[in-house]
């Protein structure tokens, strides 16, 4: 027994001081943690991002731990809570809540952490570096788009829109709404019956398509705000005998999936919104905010997209324009949905 | 000798009255449902149309397929939290093996048609391998099934996400997607399931000594066991059940969304939580019937339907269930107090 306990002692020691050494070596090599608070697992886009910022950010030498908000603000103000006791190089955060998120983000810059913000912009309160496409630019987007769609149909823009969106409580899914609504306005025309697929659930997206489609059989189009949506929706229609286009449908966030249903004809329009670009400008200039260095306004090359930084009263803002994906150029493989993120590796701004 | 009339009502006219206070109190909630569907038909334009009613009953199918597992577990004096999660692990296992686009892993097997009973029989072995784990932990262990289902619940959601990696798998195969594409006699396959998984499940509660048992053992567990019934087998029984109901589900589900997401479902629970009680299952065991549940699964679906077709916002949806959840138990109440006086 007691040869078994000193063995047992040994081991755990060995592995302690492995442990140490790994640490240590790590601790050289890298420039530091970087924490990125996620806010949540349950959307391709929020999985595919954590593999973005963590590749990204090892190029220029800081190490990525990834923390689920689980679509829960209080959860993600508790996440925020813990990491400033950690005292990291910096925190990266995807509101789950833009507001709720305010007083974290004051509460991590007073501890002297410098916050990133990544794709859902927060204009409240200062921080350090904000990389967004637009939420209400997607809708944006989505509406010249649906325009063009409904224009080829009739030689005008007129007609019936779905408009299916995430869970309610959510602002990205608002602030698209707003976006596509307000330029959408400018089309007396058109009509837009809208109905939100409580917690983003696809099946039921696929409820609200399948019972739309039997009182306002004349819908022209459905604008699904993301991907795994127009899966669920494209199914119903399928189910009912629709051929692919015989309704058209277009949806925001530029998923994998999306562009599958693009190649199969479901989808004529993809929304993406820059993925691989937005978490590459974040580590193009970590080492900036890290050191709390100035960052310049001005034009700036993030993989291959002309972006803009300004320096807003929120701080530092650069945006990335989102584009419309169709199937002329589904295969380009800067989109993040065709899984190819760019093989360059990132040079931080001097 | 004065003739006088009796005022008293005759034992025939009593009975015949008790029968009917019955029959209303035992299918109340029918009554609410025809009514509730009466006052859509006559209040929101284009509702009344044999396709919003095939809709309903068709979108009933994968919360009344759970609420049956829920029925089971709650009359046998337990609870099993577990079976969106475990709906959604199956349909995300069956479009992993089976779908063409995302995630999936393309299986093809030949005939074709053999993704059909093969998809099948896994998501059954998913539910039931995880409806025997909450089993064992709450027969042989003796711990509480709130928490270990709660447990089940929380880890099982954790493995259509693990698996998947968050992203979302979709292109099943035709053979896989009939029963949510076909028709017999017009009605949706899907809806042929969800009849046919209630008459079964009906016909075991009462024709079947395990069925009655289920209702001897949530009633009073100790006078179970004193009467010689297997308590420990039948509630094992009664978990395994209600998780392969749940694998059903979710193969049903994976065939209409043509693929699975990581939040598949989510709140599907609530859901069936919602029609259970609605349909008269008491919360504390040995109480409830079937038919009683369909109606509550079928109450729900009607109003999330008429909220659709309005374009009302989907937050009075939730105001709605849980002011009608609210209402039956106040109702079940009701029904007690009337029952004790009058029958």
């Amino acid at each position: 027994m007691r040869t078994l306990l000193r063995a047992m002692r040994g081991a755990v020691t060995a592995v302690a001081l492995s442990a140490l050494a790994v640490t240590a070596a790590s601790a050289a090599e890298m420039k530091g943690k970087i924490y990125y608070l996620v806010p949540t697992l349950l959307d391709e886009f929020q999985t595919g991002s954590i593999d973005a910022i963590t590749k990204f950010m090892g190029e220029v030498g800081y190490e990525v731990v990834s923390l689920d908000g689980q679509n829960q603000s209080a959860t993600q103000l508790n996440q925020i809570d813990d990491v400033i006791n950690l005292k990291p190089a910096a925190v990266i955060l995807a509101a789950v809540d833009f507001d709720a998120a305010k007083t974290g983000i004051e509460k991590m810059r007073a501890a002297g952490i410098p916050v990133m913000i990544f794709d859902r912009q927060i204009t409240s309160t200062p921080s350090d570096l904000t990389s967004v496409a637009g939420t209400v630019e997607i809708g944006y987007v989505a509406a010249d788009e649906a325009a063009r769609l409904l224009k080829d149909k009739y030689g005008e823009v007129k007609g019936k829109v779905l408009q299916i969106l995430g869970d309610p409580g959510d602002p990205y899914t608002l602030d698209i709404q707003k976006g596509f609504e307000e330029k959408m306005a400018a089309y007396p025309g058109v009509t837009i019956i809208t109905q939100p697929a409580m917690q983003w659930a696809a099946d039921a997206a696929g409820s609200i398509a399948q019972d739309r489609l039997l009182t306002d059989p004349d819908i022209d189009l459905i604008f699904n705000h993301a991907a795994h949506l127009s899966v669920a929706v494209a199914a119903v229609l399928e189910a009912q005998g629709k051929k692919p286009g015989e309704i058209m449908m277009m949806s925001s966030n530029g998923a994998p999936v999306g562009l599958d249903l693009i190649r199969k004809g479901w989808l004529q329009v993809e929304v993406e919104q820059p993925m691989f670009a937005q978490a590459a400008a974040l580590a193009m200039f970590a080492d900036k905010v890290v050191n709390k260095e100035e960052i310049k306004a001005g034009n700036y090359d993030v993989t291959g997209l002309p972006s803009v930084m300004t320096i807003e009263s929120w701080g530092p803002n650069i945006k990335i324009p989102g584009a419309a994906i169709t199937k002329d150029n589904v295969d380009d493989p800067k989109f993040w949905g065709n899984m190819k993120p760019p093989a360059d590796p990132i040079t931080p701004v001097e | 000798m004065t003739d006088t009339a009796d005022t008293r009502p005759s034992p025939a006219g009593d009975s015949r009255r008790r029968a009917v206070v019955g029959f209303i109190l035992d299918n109340l909630v029918w009554l609410i449902l025809i009514v509730v569907a009466l006052a859509f038909s006559a209040a929101i334009p284009n509702f009344l149309q044999i396709g919003i009613f095939l809709n309903i009953l068709e979108q009933s199918t994968f919360v009344g397929i759970l609420a049956v597992g829920l029925s089971l577990t709650l009359i046998a004096g337990h609870m099993d939290l577990s079976i969106e999660s475990v709906m959604a692990l199956a349909a995300m296992v069956v479009a992993l093996t089976f779908g063409t686009g995302g995630a999936g892993g393309g299986l093809e097997l030949h005939p074709a048609w053999l993704s059909f009973p093969v998809s099948l029989a896994m998501a059954l072995a998913v539910g039931i391998v995880i409806g025997a784990f909450n089993g064992l932990l709450v027969v042989r262990f003796s711990i509480n099934a709130f928490i270990v289902t709660l447990g089940s619940y929380i880890v099982v959601r954790g493995m259509v996400v693990a698996l998947s990696g968050g992203r979302s798998v979709y292109g099943l195969p035709d053979a896989m997607r009939v029963m949510a594409v076909d028709r017999i006699l017009g009605i949706p396959l899907l809806a042929w399931a969800l009849i046919a998984t209630y008459i079964i499940f009906a016909l075991i509660l009462t024709k079947t000594p395990f069925g009655r048992h289920i209702f001897l053992i949530g009633g009073n567990v100790t006078a179970a066991f004193r009467a010689g019934i297997k308590v420990g087998g039948v509630v094992m029984a009664t978990f395994i059940l209600s998780g392969a109901l749940a694998g059903f589900a979710g193969w049903l589900l994976s065939s209409r969304t043509a693929g699975a997401t990581a939040n598949l479902g989510i709140g599907m629970l609530f859901q069936a939580f919602a029609a259970v009680v609605i349909g008269g299952v008491s919360l504390k065991g040995g109480q409830g019937r079937l038919s009683g549940v369909f109606a509550g699964v079928l109450l729900l679906s009607s109003i999330q339907t008429a909220i659709n077709v309005m374009g009302m916002p989907p937050h009075y949806t939730q105001m709605i269930q849980g002011a009608l959840v609210l209402a039956a138990v106040l109702l079940d109440t009701f029904k007690t107090t009337i029952r004790r006086h009058y029958l």
